[in-house]
Formats: structure tokens, sequence, C-alpha cells
């Protein structure tokens, strides 16, 4: 089965700030944006209670002072969402097991990492598929090694 | 003293000093310019070195930010009228960022780009050598070096590895625009050079026009014969004159000393 994380910054973030106000000045059509680290697992069955467990304690992944982690309904970009990742993958692996930092998890077939950007209006609806696109291919992709999904 | 070249600094660029350092060893009138600089004054100058580091803190990727820099627009301008442009690893990716290299069919778009180091995306600081396997005169700032010449210099990132589509890296190769490759001391090259998994074997890339180079590793920091890694440096000890001569990165900057040499000449 398919286990979507989501890990975002509960304290300011620095880096979708400075990528929202380049965007504003390269003209980009968009209020408010948000970043995230997106884990798109595929699990053995039963064990997304585990991994989640396992994903708390690993504090490069997660640190409750700074991180809000939760498990994501939608396995695939919303509305007003670019998900950003590497052509050659991210998944390391030793020993048969998926790893991240070096540490193994248990039950986890393979592993996607995402950098997950939300467009939004000064409203904070989700801004018109165009307004993605154009981000997209202005800053928040290089298309000669990452690969974006949007809805 | 040659014409005035302007060192870029970013939020978050750390190796300006050393650059400027071995830019005026070279003999060139080099100055360090702030982001935030009158964009005319910044326009004045005859060559632009962009230096290592992490501008803007490699937010969003290294050198993505930077890329879009109002700074940038002065050498977007100076490329297109054939000023020199050197980038040194985060100024390389920057230039990569910005489309100003490789710069296949004359598109400013991002075509290619340095990326995490293979196999298993570390930072890696390691002694180098790079060869020039272009002909001198392909790039403005090789133009007096020798063919097949090879420079010591230090690779220190973690996101050095040039990747670009298929098509793309075929045309790199094809077109002449992979200026230098990584090689052993003698000047051999294979992957066993190659300190990041780099496609092509790539340390350098130069636009179509020549006058733009990016470079990943670190030529300023083997430009004198203390920060040299092999028996050169060892047969330098206790003798402060020698271990303070030049070392082969200094060739680099003496070569975009040459170019500006050459174009106040014409």
């Amino acid at each position: 089965m398919i286990c979507c994380v989501e890990v975002r910054l509960t304290i300011p973030d620095n880096e979708a700030r400075t990528a929202l106000s380049t965007l504003r000045r390269l003209g980009v059509s968009v209020e408010r944006l948000e970043r995230a680290d997106l884990y798109r697992f595929d699990v053995e069955k039963d064990a997304e209670k585990d991994l989640v467990a396992t994903l708390r304690g690993f504090e490069t992944v997660y640190n409750p002072n700074k991180h809000a982690l939760r498990v994501r309904e939608e396995e695939r970009p919303g509305a007003g969402e670019v998900w950003v990742d590497e052509i050659d993958g991210a998944e390391v692996r030793s020993g048969g097991a998926v790893r991240i930092g070096g540490r193994a998890l248990p039950g986890v077939r393979s592993m996607e990492r995402f950098t997950a950007w939300k467009l939004m209006c000064a409203t904070g609806a989700a801004v018109p598929e165009r307004v993605v696109l154009e981000a997209t291919e202005t800053l928040l992709c290089n298309p000669a090694f990452q690969k974006a999904t949007r809805k | 003293m040659s014409a005035l070249v302007g060192v870029l600094i970013f939020p978050g660029t750390n190796s300006e000093e050393e650059t400027l350092r071995a830019c005026r060893a070279a003999g060139l009138d080099a100055q360090l310019v702030h982001w935030n600089a009158d964009l005319d004054e910044v326009r004045g100058y005859a060559a632009y070195v962009l230096p290592g580091g992490f501008a803007y803190e490699d937010r969003v990727r290294a050198g993505a930010i930077a890329a879009h820099d109002r700074l940038m627009t002065a050498v977007r301008e100076g490329e297109a009228a054939g000023k020199p442009v050197l980038g040194i690893c985060n100024g390389a990716q920057i230039l990569l960022e910005s489309g100003l290299a490789p710069g296949l069919d004359g598109a400013a778009t991002t075509q290619a780009g340095f990326t995490r180091n293979a196999p298993l995306g570390k930072y890696r600081s390691t002694h180098v050598y790079v060869k020039l396997s272009v002909p001198p005169q392909r790039c403005t700032i090789t133009a007096s070096l020798p063919a097949n010449a090879v420079l010591p210099a230090w690779a220190s990132h973690g996101e050095g590895r040039l990747a670009a589509r298929p098509d793309v890296l075929a045309r790199l190769r094809s077109e002449g625009h992979v200026a230098f490759v990584y090689c052993d001391a003698r000047g051999n090259v294979g992957p066993e050079a190659v300190p990041n998994g780099s496609a092509l074997g790539a340390a350098a890339l130069v636009n179509a026009r020549g006058n733009v180079l990016a470079i990943m590793p670190h030529p300023e920091r083997d430009a004198w014969t203390y920060m040299h890694h092999d028996e050169e440096r060892e047969r330098a000890r206790g003798d402060a004159a020698a271990m303070l001569g030049a070392s082969g990165g200094i060739a680099l900057f003496r070569g975009l000393a040459n170019a500006l040499s050459a174009t106040a000449a014409r």
C-alpha cells in the first residue's frame, strides 16, 4: 500500500519566503507559498503505523520542536501544488532495506522523496494551474535533473 | 594591473577573498562587488567572476535564487557583449541555473545542472586535476593555455555532478561545451578520476560564444604551492619562497588576465 508522509516546518520557513519573493519579482502571480518534505512509501500491509512511529523517531526527518508530521490522504498533488523530485531518485538501499539517514525503514518496499510546494492566492485559495506551471518552469524545478508532478 | 574585474558576492558566498587574491596575483584589477551594488556601476566591469559558497543558502536548489538576482542582469548583459564570465563551484551552479552556460542555441534557459554527487549524494572535499578538453581558443579564458593543459584544483561540493537530458549531454559533447574533464595528475581521464559521478566526466562547461566558463572544482584553492597536494609541496617544505610560489590553479586567472589584455589591445 502507499503511505504519503508530509513533514512541514511550524516555524517560519525562510526557504519558502525566499522562493516566494523571487517568484513575485519574476512576475509570477502568487501571494503565499508553502513548502514541505514529502515521502511516498510503498509499505507492506499493516506496516504503516509502525513506519510513522519510526519516522517520528528520526531527528533528521522530524524534529518535534519545529516540524509537524502528518499522513496525507492524497497520494498525488492537490490544487495549487507541485511536487519536485530528482529524476534519478533519492532512495538509498543497503542490505535490502530502504534507508533514510542510514537508518532502515522496516516494511518499506520503496520510497520516493519530494519537495512539495503549494502556491496560493492572498485568500489561501490555490492559484490557477497555469500559475503553478509558470512557477515550476521559472524557478521550482530544473528539468535537467528534476521532475515536477502537478495535479 | 589590467581591466577591472568584478568578483560578485551574493548572500552566502564564501570564497570571495581567495578568489580575489588569485585574480590580483594574476595581475587583474579585481574588486569585490556586493549584491546590493549600483547596477550601473556593476555594468562597468570588464569581466565577472562568481566565486564559490552557498548563495542564498542554496535555497530551492544550489544557485537557483542567485541566478535570478538583480546582479545577474549586469552579468547577462556583459555576456551578451562578449565580456568574460568565470563561475567557480557555486558560481558555476549559478551560471547553469541562469542558462548562461551551456547556452545551447543561444537560449538563456536552464539546460543542465550540477546536482547531488553520485553515488550517495555526499559532500566531497578532495584534491583533483582537470584537463582542458577543448581547443584552447574555444574559450576566451583558456585561450592562452596550452592544448590539453592539466590544472590542479580542489573539488569541494555536495552538488557537482553534471546532469542533463541525454540529448543535451550528446550536444554538450559534440558541440564542444565540456571545457574541462577530471583527470589524474598525468592527464589520464577515466571514471576513477571523477570525484562526483559527473556526466561526461565534466568538470567545467563553456558556453557557445566561448566567453562563459563554469567550473566546479576550485582553482583558486590550488593557486599557491602551500595549497597543493602532491610532491611539489613536499619539495617546497622549509623554503618559504617556494611554498608561496604560484601553483597550477593560478593559470586560469592568468588566462582571464590574458583574455582581457587581448581585448584591450584590439
